[in-house]
């Protein structure tokens, strides 16, 4: 309920500021960034992240990542997507530092518990990974506005029934949210048990999902129309006013990035190279 | 070539495209919901892309899998830290396999009565069987390096039943023959994401994703398995039985939309069929 409620609350606050083509350019550093190389980082931090095993890609990918954060001025406002990866984590190191498979270099014996040394490296490696590519994954989606990102795919062959089902996907969640949340309360004023026992809340299960999916595609057919009435199967393709400025230095950034990551992987992954 | 761009704008309709957003919302909202309103075991985070891939193909299905997972990662105020990123692929895979479903006419209402009941049943039962009794004998389970412990297989013969005795009541219940072949997609769905997922889990995560279906994987490492296999077993629990109950969702909200609206979507013909006996609707599902 909680998290539904924040992320609702979450869309309001963000829809009473100023619409997006209004917005001055930002000349911070790293926010100046052309959005298409913001996504193209967070990507190559994915792909190395999690591509290049052991600790050098996760650690590199983690310190670039503070680095951006905090030169874009955002790091503190990562903390609530840091904190989100606690479960995660806290399982990671438990299942993986106990019961890790044939290890045998035991750290001490506790009755039945042998933590090992090859099970807690392997924990925290893969902690590293996942905070890195969360780290990742939030500084790109505080610094990069959707609708910059989607313009400028669109300039470069996204097509708009690309950019449309994106955007509108972004612009539908937050209603479905709200809706749910509608659901949710008129279901248990009409005593629906969302705290109950497992089959309890089992039953819970359908009073929620039919209306928040019925009421959902009621919208189909309306959007449908409206969108055929304002030309959207018109052949040719639209005319995009907003545009961001790009420089040379960043294209060939970008590329060097992506070939330069991919390579990295392919080489690491065949062992040609062993990295700590 | 030229069929091939056919068979791909034949997908994507402004109707499909509309819907495309849509699923993807109900994705998102009902995963997070069921997950943490409900605190259920389950995942419920492909309705949408299903309902798609049903209606629209195997492609439309397929994209809006993905589009799905990595909005829910990376969007501002979605995703927050969840692990759902890397699963794109799965979640691919699983509208794929939906599209075929609805090229295949799966989802298609087969009122039915008598021996037209008891057949379908029968045969949805015999092929729970078949799989359950598949996984009860893939020897690399009982290997006694990387075996599974002992009650995995109670656990097997358990599901088994109360699967097969569920299929078969919601057939002879709502006598509609088409429950064996949800079931069946539903389960041949599951067992395909958990394959796809298992490699995932194990090389991202080393094998847990923070839910409360760790705990099987903890109970399959104290049993001896490697890292892979902890993850895979843990998927071929969790992920048949939530994609059966997905598809079963599914099957119910197509009964509920008017033949009308169906119709309009690309697969729709292969949906509707004929019910032309003033049977289109089915009774209340409540």
């Amino acid at each position: 309920m909680t998290n539904t409620t924040a992320m609702a609350e979450a869309s309001q606050a963000e829809s009473s500021v100023l619409p997006d083509f209004v917005r001055r350019i930002p000349v911070r550093p790293y926010l100046a960034l052309h959005p298409v190389t913001k996504a193209t980082l967070a990507m190559v931090g994915a792909i190395v992240a999690f591509g290049v095993r052991g600790w050098t890609g996760p650690a590199v990918v983690f310190v670039a990542v503070v680095v951006s954060g905090a030169v874009a001025g955002v790091l503190r406002r990562t903390l609530p997507f840091a904190l989100a990866t606690i479960p995660l984590v806290a399982s990671i190191l438990v299942v993986n530092t106990f019961l890790y498979p044939n290890a045998k270099d035991a750290i001490v014996t506790v009755g039945p518990l042998t933590p090992t040394w090859t099970g807690a490296t392997a924990a925290l490696q893969a902690t590293l990974r996942v905070v890195a590519f969360g780290l990742s994954a939030a500084v790109f989606a505080l610094t990069t506005p959707i609708d910059d990102l989607l313009v400028e795919l669109e300039r470069r062959g996204l097509g708009r029934r690309g950019a449309f089902v994106v955007g509108s996907a972004l612009g539908s969640v937050p209603r479905t949210v709200e809706r749910a949340r509608e659901v949710t309360d008129a279901q248990r004023a009409r005593g629906m048990d969302t705290e109950g026992g497992l089959p309890r809340r089992f039953r819970g299960l359908v009073p929620l999902v039919g209306p928040v999916v019925f009421g959902a595609l009621a919208e189909v057919e309306e959007r449908t129309m409206a969108l055929e009435a304002r030309g959207f199967t018109a052949p040719g393709r639209r005319t995009l006013l907003r545009k961001l400025p790009d420089s040379r230095p960043q294209r060939l950034a970008r590329w060097a990035l992506l070939v330069g990551s991919i390579c990295l992987v392919a080489v690491s992954l065949a062992g040609a190279v062993k990295l700590p | 070539m030229d069929l091939l761009k056919r068979w791909v704008a034949r997908q994507f309709t402004t109707r499909v495209i509309v819907m495309m957003p849509i699923a993807i919302a109900i994705n998102i909202v009902l995963g997070y919901t069921v997950q943490s309103v409900l605190k259920l075991p389950i995942y419920v985070d492909s309705i949408g892309t299903i309902l798609v891939g049903v209606l629209a193909g195997p492609l439309a299905g397929a994209l809006t899998g993905i589009l799905s997972n990595l909005i829910w990662q990376y969007a501002p105020g979605i995703g927050s830290g969840s692990s759902i990123g890397p699963f794109a692929v799965t979640a691919g895979v699983i509208g794929f396999l939906a599209g075929i479903w609805g090229y295949l006419g799966v989802f298609r209402s087969r009122p039915a009565s008598g021996l037209g009941l008891i057949v379908p049943a029968g045969i949805a039962v015999a092929v729970i069987g078949v799989l359950a009794a598949r996984m009860y004998t893939i020897p690399n389970y009982s290997d006694p390096n990387n075996g599974y412990p002992g009650w995995v297989y109670g656990a097997i013969v358990v599901i088994g039943i109360v699967a097969a005795v569920a299929v078969a009541g919601f057939i002879f219940v709502r006598r509609d023959a088409a429950g064996a072949w949800v079931a069946v997609a539903g389960a041949v769905t599951g067992i395909v994401a958990a394959v796809i997922s298992a490699p995932i889990v194990a090389y991202v995560y080393e094998g847990v994703t923070g839910s409360g279906t760790d705990l099987i994987v903890a109970v399959f490492r104290r049993g001896g398995a490697d890292v892979y296999n902890a993850s895979l077993g843990q998927g071929l629990f969790s992920d048949p039985i939530d994609k059966t109950i997905t598809s079963f969702v599914v099957f119910l909200i197509l009964g509920r939309i008017s033949v009308r609206v169906l119709a309009r979507f690309p697969l729709g013909e292969r949906l509707v069929g004929r019910v032309a006996d003033g049977e289109s609707q089915p009774p209340d599902a409540g």
